[in-house]
């Protein structure tokens, strides 16, 4: 059977963690299921996991005064969902609801981010990475207001 | 100006507050002042990125532009504010323009120096990522806002 370890080393966001990082992490984590329409997290919630998804589809949502929720961006398999944990007041930004059923795992960010703390060596290598993701994320905002600039 | 002086700035500025003494050393050995004039591009979308900026006064616009888009600036930057991460990850490019609204007096650092000491040093490496992500993070929720703002 595959090992849960097994399974994260293989994910690009965990590549080239040392393993008792990856072991560290792998401590961390439990299997999640949601079903579509299930309400993962809330804006203003307070941030304590991260779900790397390896199956279903999940929406990034922002409440507008407005409008109502508004859909940022969509996951699926091998995305990470979550960084909110990770910085001071420790709330999410956005919220997340699965619009199909969904299967992830969960990590518990504020065990890690105590162990972080501890070790700086595991510390570095998770901000790198998690740094990357809301990097890439920037990306896919700036794109997609560039996107609705030129159509309008 | 004297190394301590550059020693002091970096340390009162909020970003870097709580870094060890000879974290900050390190930071000084990468560090330069800068001084631009109105309306001074101090870096433009799409090219490559070498450096971060921490602004010590006047005001700084961080702008998006793109052909048939006319820049709009998405936040305006002072005092304290941190410019520039994109040297961070490949592929080393801004993803913004900034551009002086008055004279801007500011230190810069060597993006490349500050990420080879981050890997030597994790315990640095840590701490300024987690400053750093944070910024981005900044960026990611001022994109998603506005997005929110004029999508139909």
């Amino acid at each position: 059977m595959e090992t849960l370890q097994g399974i994260l080393s293989a994910h690009p966001f965990f590549n080239d963690l040392p393993a008792p990082h990856l072991e560290t992490v792998t401590g961390c984590v439990s299997n999640v299921r949601f079903k579509a329409g299930d309400v993962i997290f809330r804006e203003g919630e307070e941030a304590d996991h991260f779900y790397l998804i390896r199956e279903g589809k999940v929406a990034l949502r922002i409440h507008s005064e407005r409008r109502g929720p508004l859909t940022i961006l969509t996951l699926g398999a091998g995305d990470i969902l979550g960084w909110s944990w990770l910085f001071p007041p420790y709330r999410w930004k956005f919220s997340a609801r699965a619009i199909e059923d969904t299967r992830a795992f969960a990590a518990d960010g504020k065990c890690l981010r105590e162990k972080a703390e501890r070790d700086h060596d595991l510390g570095y290598e998770l901000l790198m990475r998690f740094a990357h993701v809301v990097e890439e994320r920037l990306e896919a905002t700036r794109l997609q207001l560039l996107n609705v600039y030129q159509d309008q | 100006m004297e190394t301590a002086t550059l020693e002091k700035v970096l340390e009162e500025n909020a970003l870097f507050k709580g870094l060890k003494e000879q974290h900050l050393r390190t930071l000084v050995e990468s560090a330069t002042i800068v001084r631009f004039e109105p309306g001074d591009v101090i870096f433009e979308e799409g090219e490559p990125a070498h450096r971060c900026y921490v602004i010590r006064s006047g005001k700084v616009a961080l702008q998006l532009e793109s052909y048939r888009v006319e820049p709009f600036t998405l936040m305006t930057l002072e005092e304290g504010d941190i410019i520039g991460w994109s040297w961070l990850f490949p592929p080393y490019r801004r993803k913004f323009t900034a551009r002086a609204l008055g004279v801007i007096r500011a230190i810069s650092l060597d993006g490349r120096q500050v990420c080879e000491r981050c890997e030597q040093d994790h315990d640095l490496g840590y701490e300024l990522m987690k400053r750093f992500a944070q910024i981005i993070e900044n960026r990611v929720e001022a994109l998603s806002v506005h997005l929110v703002a004029v999508e139909k």
